[in-house]
C-alpha cells in the first residue's frame, strides 16, 4: 500500500487529466472483491495515519459471512507510470503519477442498483469474466447499463488458475476459451453503438483485455509480453502485439512469421499466442504443480523471478502463487490496462455531458460539465447515501461534475422532482464537511474539484436517494438513473411491541435511504410494506432494518408479490362518466398498447420529456402507431413517467386544453392505483373521445373533471377485458450435467419454463436458462439445492411482466384467487367492481 | 312537490314572502351551501328566523346524493334554499332534470341575483355581455378562455360581468383523487387578485382585449349592510384593498352612456382622470366613422 498525506492526495485531485473513475463490475462469484484486494494490496491509498489496518472493501459482516458483496465500495488507488507507457496514453496526461477511484460493487443480480449508482460516478469499468463460467446473465446486465451511461470497458478474464488446475486444458484450448469469451463480450458490445464514445469493443491485441488470477494474484495484458519480446525481436511493440493473438503463428525454423497454420511442408506450426505467452506460464506450472524441484530454477532464471531466502522452502500451490505474483503482478497489468484505456474525466465528460445532463446541451452547466470546469458553478450528483457510524445519520456519496465543492459552502439540493424556476424538491443548504471515501475510513478534505467522487455531510436529510447539488438557480437536474431490477418482491412489516412503533417508522426512512432501489411505503390498510428486488435484497434489507436502522423485533409477513393491471381488448362500449355537477361529460375507450411499446417508455427511449414531433416519429415509425395520434399524447402515467398514456382523440371541442391538466392529474392516479384490486395500471392507452364541457371556467375546475376522469378511466378499463401481469424472473443456472435432472424437476412443481440448455464448450458445466413466474420463486433455491446436491446456484433477475391468463372477476380461476385476496387484505370489497360502478348513463 | 327558493344577496330576511311561506310549510328544508354564501346570515340565523329546521347541503349531498334530497318528493313537499336566484350562477339544472325524470314537480320561486343586481353601481343592465367566472390560477392551470368571452363583448361596445372564484368546500388534488373527503380552508377572490389574473393574461395574450387603463368597477358585498362600489382603472384595481368578501368586477364595454358615467363619478377617486380614461378606452374598438352614402344625382338617367 502506499502511505499518503491527505494533502498530496489532494494534490493528485487538481491534475484531473491523471484521475481514472472506474468501477469493477461482473457476474456473482466472477472473483470482483478478490481482484480489487490485490489492487489494494499493491497501490492502494490509505492516509499515513491509517496505515497497517487492512481489509478494504466488504466492510460489513455478513459480507464476509456471505461471501458477496452487498454494498458498493469505494478505494483510491495511486500508481506512477514510465515515461515509455505515458507515450501510449491518447488523451491528454501531465506527469507520471496517476489517482484511481475505483468502486468495487456486488454481483449479485438483487443489487444491481448498487452497480447503477456505482456507474453513474465513474467513467470507465473493469468487467472480469470467470475463464470458465464465461459470459453470464449478470456480467451482460452489468455492461449493457455501462454502455448505456456511455462507460468504456475494459476486461480481465479472472481464474485461469482455474482453467489450469481443475480442467487441465491444452494451450490451444485455452486459447479458444479466451477468444470465445472476448466474442460473447463484444457481441454485446457492438448492440450499442455509440458515435459519441466511440469503439468501445475489447481487443488482446489492442491492451484491453487482460487474462489473469485474482486468487494468485497474477495477471498479464498481451502488451506486457509484447514489451518482453519486441526488445528480444528488436521489433516495434504495436507490432508485437499484433502477432501475439490471433492467427499469427511463429516459425521457428525460417524465425517467419505468417498467418497460416502450417508451415511450407504441411507441418503445424504453434500459434504465437500460445507459444509466447502461454508457453512459458504452462511450463511453469507443471514444473511447480507436478513437483519437478530441478526445473524449477532453471525456469525462474529464464523468466528473472528472484526467490527470497524463505520463499525457497514452499513448494506445490504456495509457490506457484509466489512465483507467478512475481513474474506477473496483477496490478501491474490491470493498473496499466486502466490508466492506458479508460478515460480521465476531462475526455469522458466531454462526450457524457449530455447524456448526463437533463437540460439544454448548450447551457453553461451542461458546458462546465463538458469541460470538466473545475471553476464553473457547481455540478454534483449524488448517486447513494452511505451510513455514517453515527446512526441515522448518511454521507452523501457522489462525483463533482464542475465546479469545486467546498466545506461550508451554500447549495442548492435539488431532488429528483425539481424542475427549474420552481421551487418543488429544492432545498437551500450549506454543506457541512466535504470528505473523501477510501473503504470504511473517511477523511475530511476541505475541497473537492470536478472530475473527483466525494462524500458529503450535512445534507442527507434533504435527499431521498439520490438528487443534484449545484450552486446556479438555472442548472437543471443531472438525469435521474435508470434501475435495470425494479421492487417486484415485497412483504409487510409490523413491530412485535406496539410501543415500538415510532422506531419502525425512522427505521424504514434509514433503509430507504441507505439502499437506491428499496421501496418501503404504507398502504391503504396501514401496513408498513417494504418492496426488494428478489428474496436476497429483501432478506438483507430485513435485516438491517430489524438489526440496524430500526433495532426493535418485528414480525415479518411472508412475501407478496407487486402485480399490474391491464387490458387485453379494447373498449366494448365507449365509456362515458359525468362530473359531479353533470355538466362535463368525458367519452373514453381504452386499449392495450403493444409490450414493445411499453418497454420503450420504461426503457426511457420514449420519454414524456421528448419533444413531441420526435417522440411520434419513433412511435409512428418503429411501432406502427398513426402519427396524428402520436402527437396527441396527453400524458403518461403514474408518475408522468409509466408505460400507460392518453391520447386525445376528440375533434374541435372548446377550452379542452383548460382541463388538460385535471385530466393529466386524475390519469396519474388512476394508473397508480387501478380499479382490479389497487395495483399499478400498466400497457393501457385511454382514447379521449368526446368531451363536453361547462361554458364557464368556474364549473370545469379540477374538482368537477378530476374525479370524472379518474372513474371514466376505470370504466374504460373494465369494459376492456381487464386482465392482471405478474413478474417473471428469468433463472440462470450453472451447473454440472447430472444436476440437470433436479433442475427440471423444481422448475416443473413452479411454472418454471425452460428456454434453452447449453453447454458451455470446454467446460462440463451446463447453462440452463427458464423463465419463473416471481410468484413461485420464493424457496426456489433452497428447493434446487436440495434437489441437485448443493450444486446448482440459480440466478433470478426480473425479466418482463406476462398476462396471467383467466378472468380476474371469477374468484375460481387464478388471478381471480390472486384479485380476491390482495382485495381483502387491502380493506375492500372482495369482488372486482363492474363497470357500471364507474359508468354514467347519457 | 319540489321548491327552489332564491335567497336574495345578503339578509335572512331578503327571502320572499311566497318563498318564506313555503318555507314553513315544507317537510324538508336543504340549504345550498358552497356555490355561494349569505353574507348577513348563517345557518343559525336562517332556522331562527324561519322558525324550523334546515338541512345543509353541501357538494357532495348536492352533486352525487341527490336521491337523497328527492325521496319522498312526490307526496311530500321539499325545499331547496339557493343562495341568490336558483336560476342565477349556479348548476342546479341537473337537479330539477332528475326531479322531472322521478315524476316530481318543481316550481322556483325567485329572487334578487348578482346578475341583475350587478345594476346597483349604475350601469344598465341591457349593456352587459356574457357573463364569465375568474378561477384562482394555480401553478399548473391557468385558463384564460374568459378572455376570448370578454374580447367577444367588448367588441361590440358591452360591459362585462366577471364572477370571481370562491372556494367554499373544496379537496385539494391529492384528496380528490383519492376520494378523501377532507377538505382546504374557504378561499374567496378578491378584486386585488381578479386585477393581476386578468393583467397577466392580457400580457400572455396580447391580443389587447383590454388594457391595464380599461375602466372598471370593483362591487363588494353586493346587497349587505357593508356594500361599497369603487371605479377605478385595472391597474389601480390591482392594488386596491376590497376588504371582506364577496366581490364581483365589472369591466366597462366602448358604450358607456353619459348618465352610466354620471353614475360612476360618486365612486372615483379622480373625476377627470376617469373621464379621461373612459375616452381613452372608446378609441379601442371603435367602428370607422360613419360615411353618408354618396349622393347620386343622375340616378334617373
Amino acid at each position: 500500500m502506499v502511505a499518503f498525506t491527505i494533502e498530496q492526495i489532494r494534490e493528485l485531485m487538481d491534475k484531473v487529466t491523471n484521475v481514472r473513475n472506474m468501477s469493477v463490475i461482473a457476474h456473482v462469484d466472477h472473483g470482483k472483491s478478490t481482484l480489487t484486494d490485490s489492487l489494494v494490496q499493491r497501490a492502494g491509498i490509505i492516509s499515513a495515519a491509517k496505515a497497517g489496518e487492512a481489509r478494504f472493501t466488504d466492510t460489513r459482516k455478513d459480507e464476509q459471512e456471505r461471501g458477496i458483496t452487498i454494498k458498493s465500495t469505494a478505494i483510491s488507488l495511486y500508481a506512477a507510470m514510465t515515461d515509455d507507457d505515458v507515450k501510449e496514453i491518447k488523451q491528454k496526461t501531465e506527469g507520471n503519477s496517476f489517482l484511481i477511484n475505483l468502486i468495487d460493487s456486488p454481483g449479485h443480480v438483487d443489487f444491481s442498483s448498487e452497480v447503477t449508482a456505482a456507474l453513474r460516478v465513474t467513467d470507465g469499468a473493469l468487467v472480469v469474466v470467470d475463464c470458465v463460467e464465461g459470459v453470464c446473465v449478470q456480467t451482460e446486465t452489468v455492461l449493457r447499463q455501462s454502455l448505456g451511461e456511455r462507460i468504456k470497458p475494459v476486461v480481465i478474464i479472472n481464474k485461469v488458475d482455474r482453467a489450469l488446475l481443475e480442467l487441465q486444458v491444452t494451450k490451444e484450448d485455452l486459447y479458444q476459451s479466451f477468444a470465445r469469451t472476448v466474442e460473447s463480450v463484444n457481441v454485446i458490445i457492438s448492440t450499442y453503438v455509440d458515435p459519441a464514445i466511440g469503439d468501445c469493443q475489447v481487443y488482446p491485441d489492442k491492451g484491453t483485455v487482460a487474462f489473469g488470477s485474482g486468487l494468485h494474484g497474477w495477471a498479464f495484458t498481451v502488451r506486457q509480453f509484447a514489451s518482453r519480446y519486441s526488445k528480444k525481436f528488436g521489433v516495434d511493440r504495436l507490432k508485437m502485439m499484433e502477432r501475439l493473438w490471433g492467427d499469427s503463428y511463429f516459425n521457428p525454423k525460417t524465425k517467419k512469421w505468417t498467418n497460416k497454420d502450417k508451415d511450407a511442408d504441411g507441418k503445424q506450426l504453434e500459434r504465437a499466442f500460445n507459444m509466447f505467452v502461454l508457453d512459458p506460464i504452462f511450463r511453469l506450472f507443471a514444473a511447480i504443480m507436478n513437483f519437478k524441484k530441478d526445473e524449477i530454477p532453471t525456469l525462474l532464471e529464464k523468466l528473472e523471478i528472484s526467490l527470497k531466502g524463505d520463499e525457497k522452502e514452499l513448494e506445490g500451490k504456495a509457490l506457484l502463487k509466489v512465483v507467478m505474483r512475481k513474474f506477473l503482478p496483477a496490478a501491474d497489468a490491470l493498473l496499466e490496462m486502466i490508466i492506458i484505456h479508460l478515460p480521465s474525466p476531462v475526455t469522458a465528460q466531454a462526450y457524457r455531458a449530455e447524456t448526463l445532463y437533463e437540460g439544454p446541451s448548450d447551457d453553461a452547466s451542461c458546458t462546465a460539465i463538458r469541460n470538466c470546469d473545475p471553476k464553473a458553478d457547481l455540478m454534483l450528483y449524488v448517486s447513494k447515501m452511505v451510513p455514517t457510524s453515527d446512526k441515522g445519520r448518511f454521507y452523501a456519496f457522489g462525483r463533482v461534475f464542475a465546479g469545486t465543492v467546498r466545506s461550508g459552502q451554500k447549495v442548492r439540493i435539488q431532488g429528483p422532482n425539481y424542475q427549474v424556476g420552481k421551487k418543488e424538491d429544492l432545498f437551500l443548504k450549506s454543506i457541512q464537511r466535504t470528505v473523501l471515501m477510501m473503504g470504511r475510513f473517511v477523511e475530511a478534505i476541505d475541497d473537492c474539484p470536478a472530475g473527483n467522487i466525494v462524500g458529503l455531510v450535512g445534507i442527507d436529510q434533504f435527499l431521498l436517494k439520490s438528487g443534484t447539488i449545484t450552486t446556479s438557480d438555472a442548472s437543471h437536474n443531472m438525469k435521474v438513473m435508470k434501475f435495470s431490477v425494479s421492487p417486484v418482491v415485497q412483504v409487510a412489516v409490523e413491530v412485535k411491541n406496539a410501543n415500538d412503533l415510532p422506531k419502525l417508522v425512522e427505521g424504514l426512512k434509514r433503509l430507504s435511504k441507505s439502499d437506491p432501489c428499496v421501496l418501503c411505503t404504507i398502504n391503504e390498510s396501514g401496513e408498513h410494506i417494504v418492496a426488494g428486488t428478489g428474496e436476497l435484497h429483501l432478506e438483507i434489507c430485513l435485516q438491517d432494518l430489524e438489526n440496524d436502522h430500526a433495532g426493535v423485533p418485528l414480525k415479518i409477513s411472508p412475501p407478496i408479490v407487486s402485480y399490474r393491471e391491464t387490458v387485453e381488448g379494447e373498449s366494448s362500449m365507449v365509456a362515458l362518466s359525468k362530473s359531479p355537477n353533470k355538466h362535463n361529460r368525458i367519452y373514453v375507450k381504452a386499449q392495450p398498447i403493444d409490450e414493445e411499446v411499453s418497454l420503450d417508455i420504461e426503457a426511457g427511449v420514449v420519454n414524456p420529456r421528448d419533444d413531441f414531433k420526435a417522440r411520434a416519429r419513433v412511435l409512428a415509425d418503429k411501432h406502427g402507431w398513426d402519427v396524428t395520434d402520436a402527437r396527441k399524447i396527453w400524458c403518461f402515467g403514474p408518475d408522468g413517467t409509466g408505460p400507460n398514456v392518453v391520447v386525445d382523440q376528440s375533434k374541435a371541442v372548446q377550452y379542452l386544453n383548460e382541463i388538460k391538466d385535471s385530466v393529466v392529474a386524475a390519469f396519474q392516479w388512476a394508473t397508480k392505483e387501478g380499479p382490479i384490486f389497487g395495483e399499478t395500471v400498466r400497457s393501457i392507452r385511454v382514447n379521449i373521445l368526446d368531451v363536453t364541457l361547462h361554458a364557464d371556467a368556474i364549473h370545469r375546475g379540477g374538482g368537477q373533471i378530476i374525479p370524472t376522469m379518474r372513474r371514466v378511466t376505470y370504466a374504460s378499463m373494465l369494459l376492456a377485458e381487464p386482465a392482471i401481469q405478474e413478474p417473471v424472473f428469468l433463472v440462470e443456472i450453472q451447473c454440472p450435467e447430472n444436476a440437470i435432472g433436479g433442475i427440471y424437476s423444481v422448475l416443473n412443481t413452479k411454472r418454471g419454463q425452460v428456454i434453452s440448455e447449453e453447454q458451455r464448450p470446454g467446460t462440463p458445466l451446463f447453462t440452463v436458462k427458464a423463465y419463473l413466474p416471481v410468484n413461485e420463486s420464493f424457496g426456489f433455491t433452497a428447493d434446487l439445492r436440495k434437489s441437485t446436491g448443493g450444486q446448482a446456484f440459480p440466478q433470478l433477475i426480473f425479466d418482463h411482466w406476462s398476462v396471467l391468463n383467466g378472468d380476474v372477476t371469477d374468484p375460481n380461476s387464478k388471478p381471480g384467487a390472486i384479485v380476491k385476496a390482495k382485495r381483502i387484505r387491502q380493506g375492500m370489497k372482495p369482488e372486482v367492481p363492474g363497470y357500471e360502478e364507474y359508468y354514467d348513463k347519457l | 312537490m319540489l321548491y327552489l327558493i332564491g335567497l336574495g344577496l345578503s339578509y335572512e330576511s331578503d327571502i320572499t314572502v311566497r318563498g318564506l311561506e313555503v318555507v314553513k310549510k315544507c317537510k324538508r328544508v336543504y340549504l345550498e351551501a358552497y356555490t355561494s354564501i349569505l353574507m348577513a346570515a348563517d345557518q343559525s340565523s336562517l332556522e331562527q328566523f324561519y322558525g324550523r329546521e334546515v338541512i345543509l347541503a353541501d357538494r357532495e349531498l348536492v352533486e352525487t346524493g341527490s336521491d337523497q334530497i328527492l325521496a319522498g318528493a312526490q307526496e311530500d313537499d321539499i325545499a331547496f334554499l339557493v343562495v341568490g336566484d336558483p336560476f342565477g350562477a349556479t348548476t342546479h339544472t341537473d337537479l330539477i332534470i332528475r326531479a322531472r325524470e322521478l315524476g316530481i314537480k318543481v316550481e322556483a320561486i325567485h329572487n334578487a341575483s348578482v346578475m341583475n343586481a350587478v345594476g346597483a353601481c349604475g350601469l344598465q343592465l341591457y349593456q352587459f355581455g356574457q357573463t364569465v367566472s375568474l378561477v384562482f390560477f394555480t401553478d399548473s392551470w391557468r385558463p384564460d378562455s374568459f378572455y376570448n368571452k370578454v374580447m367577444e363583448n367588448r367588441k361590440i361596445g358591452l360591459h362585462t360581468l366577471l364572477l370571481l372564484d370562491i372556494k367554499v368546500k373544496e379537496q385539494s388534488i391529492e384528496n380528490m383523487a383519492r376520494g378523501r373527503l377532507i377538505y382546504e380552508p374557504p378561499r374567496y377572490m378578491d378584486i386585488a387578485t381578479a386585477a393581476s389574473q386578468l393583467l397577466e393574461i392580457e400580457e400572455l395574450r396580447g391580443e389587447k382585449a383590454y388594457t391595464p387603463d380599461t375602466p372598471c368597477v370593483a362591487i363588494s358585498r353586493l346587497g349587505s349592510p357593508s356594500q361599497t362600489f369603487k371605479a377605478a382603472s385595472l391597474k389601480e384595481l390591482a392594488e386596491f384593498d376590497s376588504g371582506e368578501p364577496l366581490h364581483s368586477l365589472v369591466m366597462l364595454g366602448r358604450q358607456v352612456h353619459d348618465l352610466e358615467l354620471e353614475y360612476l363619478y360618486q365612486y372615483v377617486d379622480n373625476k377627470d382622470e376617469f373621464k379621461k380614461l373612459v375616452e381613452a378606452d372608446q378609441e379601442y374598438f371603435k367602428p370607422p366613422p360613419y360615411v353618408a352614402p354618396v349622393e347620386n344625382d343622375d340616378e334617373d338617367l
